[in-house]
């Protein structure tokens, strides 16, 4: 049996009861969609979803610096930024899901299943009338985040320093991954671009798009007088909208019309 | 509020892994301060400098058996042998890195890791002068996670320097200059495979937690001494911890990792996985089996025996069909990692004077050293397309280059194990440490899949020998002075350790003390 | 004698004995690594590390001199070479009169060689492997004869047999020089399994194999164990020293370039054998059995030796018979025990000096004769070649035992021993010996006048012509050798006074014959001998083609008594039908498991490596199986 010393065993209160037994669905529900979702920010979303009952397990357990450490740093923080990559990237940008490889759904399932009921049954068994001990005495000298602090200064002192070298590697990684170092004068500054402007024909700035058009997408591109399409307030890389034809035809069914600019990226005119 | 007292911590004992890691850190600023012309002098020098000032940091403090940092760094002579074996096999690995001579692109290391591979930018960099020297802190910090990560008494110590190990290694696997999707590909499998495992040997501890109430080794044996160690929490624990300790040293059947990443890394980034992280995660094995778990003995030996077998077998067998150099290296570390367990099981106990733990350390500082110089070689057979490692390649390299078949001959002969050189003596030793506790029938094993792996060895000497040369065949490149170091090294020390072994082989006896 | 076994620690110089190994051993490392850019200067960085090896021999030598009474060997431990549990093989020196003797004998004779072949090999162009080679030979030799211990009197052993299958095959593109090569090397293997297995039983009887530990432990043994010992490590000698039954190799061995033969089969290498009994003395003491059979395989041998040397026509090949049945004498005399230690390093010292001067004179000859070897092809060459004439005459004479030359010492003393072992064996001994003695004068008086007096019968395009001095130097310094050397050793500054803290003081003997009596006896045969090939040879022409119909005495010597037949009837045809028996057993029986065994292992690893399919999900799934595996296998060890 575990050695934990029975001290004055706090009954689990119905409140916390309750609060399980609505946050613990809820935290599977997230983790299930989070490895179903097809798309990758919905399973960003579905493990804020986890993340945050979890926050709300610490709390109900007497434990609000790691509820809020949880809810802040996890869900605040990495998830946003999960997110920003995500939409970065391009929220289409999906793998194949074919799997190739016979057997490997239904093994890896299969094992998933074992191992988890093997584990979880174990916990559960080794667990059972086990009497909880409660947070009375390690929370007794100045409450929870003080006896955090002074594990962290003490006798977890050298792992919490330790870290500090994750952390290091981690930010120098990034540097490597994403940083493009470019040599000194091997492209122009915001200065050299002003002048190159203003010297140059077009000294003003582009057309925007949607100008005189009917709607103001960054995919209509903006009309001339004449009712023509400014070729240069044409967006790189989407596909416009065809322009409303000014003499003929009807213009409510153009939503449905559409070109594909990709071919005119560099704004030559066709 | 009571009073907080800091615990005491002994900065000598610790001196080899903050040395290290302080100039990890030095590199990092190197990086951001000094200019780009400079750096790549700069990071060389202060890399080289943490890992021998770190040899010698060991050699300063040997002798010295304590715990420090609140019991959570044990400072004795096993993890004092290992740091310093981790040091020594470090900074040759650093040497490697540092090679300018072979590549006409002056460095094994991509220019820029950021670019896409194949953009007009990239190609345009192939060649150029300059490359990522973020590698040299980078490899720092994963010497200074290894050296910590086998010598900490405290689980909590224990996973955060597996991951300071890990993260460095993740990033600089992927930044090959050559072949950048095969290195990229190897990073992002290794990453996702290393986090994998990472979650197990967490999980794990999480459950030796719930257990005991302590991550402190030795009071988890105290806890497991006293209530008998009954209970499943205990052993599911222990089950995953070893998961996880059992995929970074890559044994199988936690081994698939191994040929791929092998493969794609640059091959100084092989090396040093191949040496340094083998004897970092075997030192962990060691202290947490035997400190931690010493009293349950018997939960874990006949699991560890099987995998002994298992990783000597598989390594052997899968060895037979590679047809790529550094392939069939990383499956002869795989069954090496096996004969190395043989060790683990022949620890032996205060009778037997701990002449399994003696002979293990032994053979960690030989397989180390002779694999860095098998990976030296591997640079050195070069073709158009960088390292020529395909096998094929490799048909009657004696009559292009004499000097270099017979370097790798002599590497391989000690891989093998054949006498004379110093992998003879490293498996002679743990055989023999093994047959004296009684683990005979895993020798007969051991031995059988040791013969099963000569084949693979001898057939690349046969290769190099007898075959006719390829018409198109690679170069070997003349190395420069770095590498020209490590042949050197590694060769004498094959010979040496294999014709006059007695001095080293004191040492690790002397060194065979495990605290805590 | 003192106690066996017991040595002193080596202090100062003598501590240095190692280099004496070290020197050529660097000097072959840089000349084989070095490559073409030292074909200039190889053969001077040969010869400069020997010369070397030399003053340093004779400086600790010197100082061995110079030891205190009982401190006379000194032993230096230099590292342990298998310290694994309670198998300690350490690798150590030891250095007492008897390695010195040898010591200086292979740096002299060595060096001066060394220096001959500077000459000799001008026109090869691979000088500097062949240099590589001989210091590679050099420093295998002094490592055999300056262990301290069997192992690493064994590392030698086999060091030696290495750069003698390397020189013999140095001109590998001839196909009688790779057979010789390849018959040597096996010769050799037979024996040298002899001396494994006494090494196997040291450790097995007495747990270790140091000389200190085997010669103090000696004494304990059960007799048979000791006679075995002692006919193992004969078996060895016969093989390295060319003894029968193992001498077939030795004749052939000299396909190699002559100052091999001189160096290696005749001076030092093969008088290894020697070395090893003489080294081995606490054990032959202790064993009758193993000291007669040494005793009859030297009667034996340089009987016959002496009697195919009488036969050949190739001059090399007559002076290798001779070194078969010189080395017999030697044999002869170190199975005599106390009485012949001494006597039998006497004349394989004085046979060193002389052997080693006639090889390099028959070189000089070949020099001269556009390399023939046909004694048949040579004659009246004295005129011609002044200087080698001279300088083999010297070595011819002291070989024969002339009077008050260095081989009269040491032979006579060798027979007069086996005369004095008594009994009926005694006289069968020293009678075979005085025999052997005269056929020596015999094909040794054939061979001088066949070569150097009578009409020249050259091939017409014979241009013969004195070698250059770097040849002749050499030559003369060791004829002085044969002339003097005897004399010196036994009376000015005796060998057996030298050697007494190894075989401890000669033992006094009555004599069965007087010492004189022998003396003067073996000089009449002797004389007899030389009348007898001046009588057959000398006043009659001799034949450019040998002749055909001659006696049975004669074909049999020609055919080496039948040694070669006797080695391909007895071993080599059945050797083959059980080779035959074994390839078909091997073919069907093992090599059917060995494949399946292998095709199993291929298939075994072409079927698990399509577990390695590149994908990371089927590396995880691997893993999570693995955990899930080691999971219930641990709790499956708790609780079940």
């Amino acid at each position: 049996m575990s050695h934990a010393a029975v001290l004055a065993a706090d009954v689990v209160s119905s409140g916390e009861a309750g609060a399980f037994w609505v946050l613990g669905p809820i935290a599977l529900a997230g983790a299930i969609g989070m490895v179903l979702s097809r798309n990758a920010i919905h399973s960003a979303l579905w493990l804020v979803l986890t993340m945050l009952s979890l926050g709300g397990f610490y709390f109900v357990q007497q434990a609000p610096f790691l509820g809020a450490v949880q809810i802040i740093v996890y869900t605040g923080a990495i998830m946003i930024l999960f997110l920003f990559v995500l939409m970065l990237v391009g929220r289409d940008y999906s793998d194949s899901i074919v799997e190739t490889l016979r057997g490997q759904r239904v093994a890896a399932i299969l094992l998933g299943i074992g191992f988890a009921g093997l584990v979880g049954g174990l916990i559960a068994d080794a667990t059972s009338g086990v009497e909880s001990v409660g947070l009375a005495e390690s929370n007794a000298d100045g409450g929870n985040v003080a006896a955090i602090a002074r594990l962290l200064f003490t006798d977890y002192l050298l792992a919490f320093e330790l870290t500090s070298a994750l952390l290091i590697t981690a930010a120098v990684g990034a540097m490597i991954l994403a940083h493009i170092e470019h040599e000194s004068g091997s492209r122009p500054g915001q200065k050299e671009q002003s002048i190159a402007r203003i010297k140059g024909p077009r000294p003003q700035t582009l057309t925007g798009p949607g100008v005189f058009a009917r709607g103001n997408s960054v995919a209509a591109p903006a009309l001339l007088p004449d009712g023509s399409v400014a070729e240069d307030s044409r967006a790189t890389g989407m596909k416009m909208r065809q322009p409303p034809a000014i003499a003929s035809g009807s213009i409510d069914d153009l939503d449905d019309v559409t070109v594909d600019s990709g071919a005119n990226r560099d704004g030559v005119p066709t | 509020m009571p009073d907080l007292s800091a615990p005491s911590i002994s900065y000598l004992g610790l001196a080899p892994v903050l040395i290290v890691l302080g100039a990890a850190c030095i590199g990092v600023l190197v990086e951001a301060f000094v200019p780009r012309h400079l750096r790549w002098n700069a990071q060389v020098s202060l890399a080289l400098l943490g890992t021998v000032g770190a040899l010698a940091a060991v050699i300063l403090v040997a002798g010295r058996n304590e715990l420090t940092a609140a019991r959570a760094v044990a400072v004795d002579g096993a993890a004092l042998f290992i740091e310093g074996t981790i040091a020594a096999l470090g900074a040759l690995s650093i040497l490697m890195f540092a090679e300018r001579a072979l590549d006409p692109a002056k460095s094994a290391f991509v220019a820029s890791a950021a670019l896409p591979v194949g953009s007009s930018a990239d190609r345009k960099l192939a060649t150029a002068p300059y490359s990522q020297t973020e590698v040299f802190p980078l490899a720092s910090f994963a010497i200074g996670g290894m050296m910590l990560f086998a010598a900490s008494n405290n689980l909590l110590v224990m996973f955060v320097a597996l991951e300071v190990l890990s993260l460095p290694l993740y990033l600089i696997c992927g930044m090959a200059r050559r072949r950048r999707l095969l290195s990229q590909e190897s990073a992002v499998k290794y990453f996702l495979l290393g986090s994998f495992a990472s979650a197990f040997f967490l999980y794990g501890l999480a459950l030796i937690y719930g257990y005991s109430g302590t991550v402190d080794l030795g009071e988890i044996r105290e806890v497991a001494a006293r209530s008998g160690a009954s209970d499943a929490l205990f052993v599911t624990g222990l089950a995953l911890l070893i998961v996880g300790l059992l995929f970074k040293a890559g044994i199988a059947p936690f081994h698939a990792w191994t040929p791929d990443v092998y493969q794609g890394a640059p091959t100084a980034v092989t090396a040093l996985m191949a040496s340094c992280t083998k004897v970092a995660a075997f030192g962990a094995i060691l202290r947490l089996l035997y400190v931690g778990f010493g009293t349950s003995e018997w939960t874990w030996r006949p699991l560890i025996y099987t995998i002994a077998i298992v990783s000597m077998v598989v390594g052997a067998i899968l060895g037979i069909t590679q047809t790529d150099v550094k392939r069939m290296l990383a499956y002869s570390s795989i069954a090496h990692a096996g004969f190395l367990l043989v060790g683990v099981i022949a620890l032996g106990d205060a009778a037997t004077a701990g002449r399994g733990l003696s002979s293990t350390l032994f053979y960690l500082l030989t397989y180390g050293l002779t694999t860095v110089g098998g990976f030296a070689v591997v640079t050195l057979v070069r073709d158009g397309d960088g390292e020529a490692t395909h096998l094929s390649k490799w048909a009657g390299l004696a009559s292009r280059s004499p000097l270099t078949a017979a370097v790798m001959t002599l590497f391989l002969l000690g891989l093998a194990g054949l006498p004379l050189t110093s992998g003879f003596t490293g498996k002679f030793a743990v055989f023999r440490a093994a047959i004296d506790d009684g683990a005979w029938p895993l020798v007969v094993v051991a031995l059988l899949a040791s013969a099963i792996a000569a084949f693979f060895y001898l057939r690349l000497v046969v290769l190099m020998y007898f075959s006719a040369p390829a018409e198109d065949g690679p170069t070997v490149g003349v190395p420069g002075l770095p590498t020209t170091i490590v042949l050197a090294v590694t060769a004498a020390a094959t010979v040496i350790l294999g014709l006059a072994p007695g001095a080293v082989l004191d040492l690790a006896e002397q060194a065979a003390v495990l605290v805590g | 004698m003192e106690i066996p076994g017991t040595y002193a620690e080596a202090s100062g110089l003598l501590a240095s004995a190692w280099l004496l190994v070290g020197i050529p051993l660097i000097g072959a490392a840089v000349l084989l690594l070095g490559g073409r850019r030292l074909d200039k200067a190889g053969h001077l960085i040969g010869c400069a590390t020997i010369v070397l090896d030399f003053v340093l021999a004779v400086a600790l030598v010197a100082a061995l001199a110079g030891q205190d009474e009982g401190e006379k060997a000194v032993t230096d431990t230099l590292f342990s070479f298998i310290p694994v549990g309670e198998l300690q093989v350490d690798i150590g020196m030891l250095f007492d009169p008897l390695s010195a003797v040898f010591v200086l004998l292979i740096t002299g004779v060595g060096a001066l060689i060394h220096i001959y072949s500077i000459g000799y090999m001008a026109h090869d162009r691979a000088r500097r492997r062949f240099f590589a080679y001989m210091n590679l030979f050099v420093a295998a030799m002094l490592l055999l004869v300056l262990g301290n211990g069997y192992v690493t009197l064994y590392i030698g052993w086999e060091g030696v047999g290495l750069a003698s299958y390397l020189l013999i095959a140095f001109w590998y593109r001839r196909p009688a020089a790779a057979t010789a090569a390849k018959k040597a090397f096996i010769m050799n293997r037979v024996g040298d399994v002899g001396l494994i297995i006494a090494i196997f039983v040291m450790f097995a009887t007495l747990g270790s194999t140091s000389f200190a530990d085997v010669f103090a432990g000696a004494s304990g043994l059960a007799a048979g164990t000791v006679t075995a010992l002692g006919l193992l490590l004969l078996l060895g000698a016969c093989g390295k020293s060319g003894q029968v039954p193992l001498q077939a190799w030795l004749p052939d061995a000299m396909e190699g370039p002559t100052p091999v033969s001189a160096l290696i089969h005749a001076a030092t290498m093969v008088t290894a054998g020697v070395y090893l009994i003489a080294r081995s003395a606490p054990l032959f003491d202790l064993s009758e059995t193993a000291r007669t059979a040494v005793t009859v395989v030297g009667l034996v041998t340089l009987l016959y030796g002496a009697i195919v040397g009488c036969a050949y026509d190739d001059i090399k090949k007559v002076l290798a018979y001779s070194t078969v049945s010189q080395i017999g004498y030697m044999f002869l005399a170190v199975g005599l025990g106390p009485a012949g230690y001494a006597v039998a390093i006497l004349h394989l010292l004085t046979h060193g000096f002389f052997k080693a001067g006639l090889f390099l004179g028959a070189g000089s000859v070949m020099h001269g004769m556009n390399d023939e070897v046909d004694m048949r092809k040579f004659g009246g060459l004295g005129s011609k070649m002044r200087i080698t004439y001279i300088t083999f005459a010297l070595g011819y004479l002291s070989l024969i035992g002339f009077p008050f030359f260095s081989g009269y010492f040491s032979k006579d003393l060798v027979i007069e021993v086996a005369f004095d072992s008594g009994g009926t064996l005694g006289w069968i001994l020293g009678g075979g010996a005085m025999l052997a003695a005269g056929l020596t004068a015999f094909y040794m008086t054939r061979l001088m006048v066949m070569t150097f007096l009578g009409r020249p019968r050259w091939d017409s395009d014979a241009h013969p012509h004195e070698s250059p001095a770097v040849m002749t130097v050499p030559m003369v310094v060791l004829s002085l050798g044969s002339v003097f050397a005897g004399f010196i050793l036994v009376n000015v500054l005796p060998l057996s006074d030298w050697l007494e803290p190894v075989f401890g003081p000669e033992p006094e003997v009555d004599h069965v014959v007087a010492p004189i009596v022998v003396s003067i006896l073996t000089t009449i045969v002797v004389a007899l001998g030389v009348g007898a090939a001046w009588f057959f040879v000398a006043r009659r022409e001799v034949p450019v083609r040998p002749p055909v119909n001659v006696s049975p005495v004669i074909k049999a010597a020609r055919a080496n008594l039948y040694g070669d037949a006797f080695n391909e009837s007895v071993f080599m045809r059945p050797g083959q039908w059980l080779t035959r028996a074994m390839v078909y057993v091997d073919n069907r029986g093992i090599d059917g498991a060995v494949n399946g065994l292998a095709a199993g292992l291929g298939g075994t690893s072409g079927r698990l490596r399509r577990t390695q399919t590149g994908f990371v999900r089927s590396y995880a799934l691997s893993i999570l199986g693995g955990a899930l595996v080691v999971t219930v296998a641990f709790l499956a060890v708790r609780f079940g």
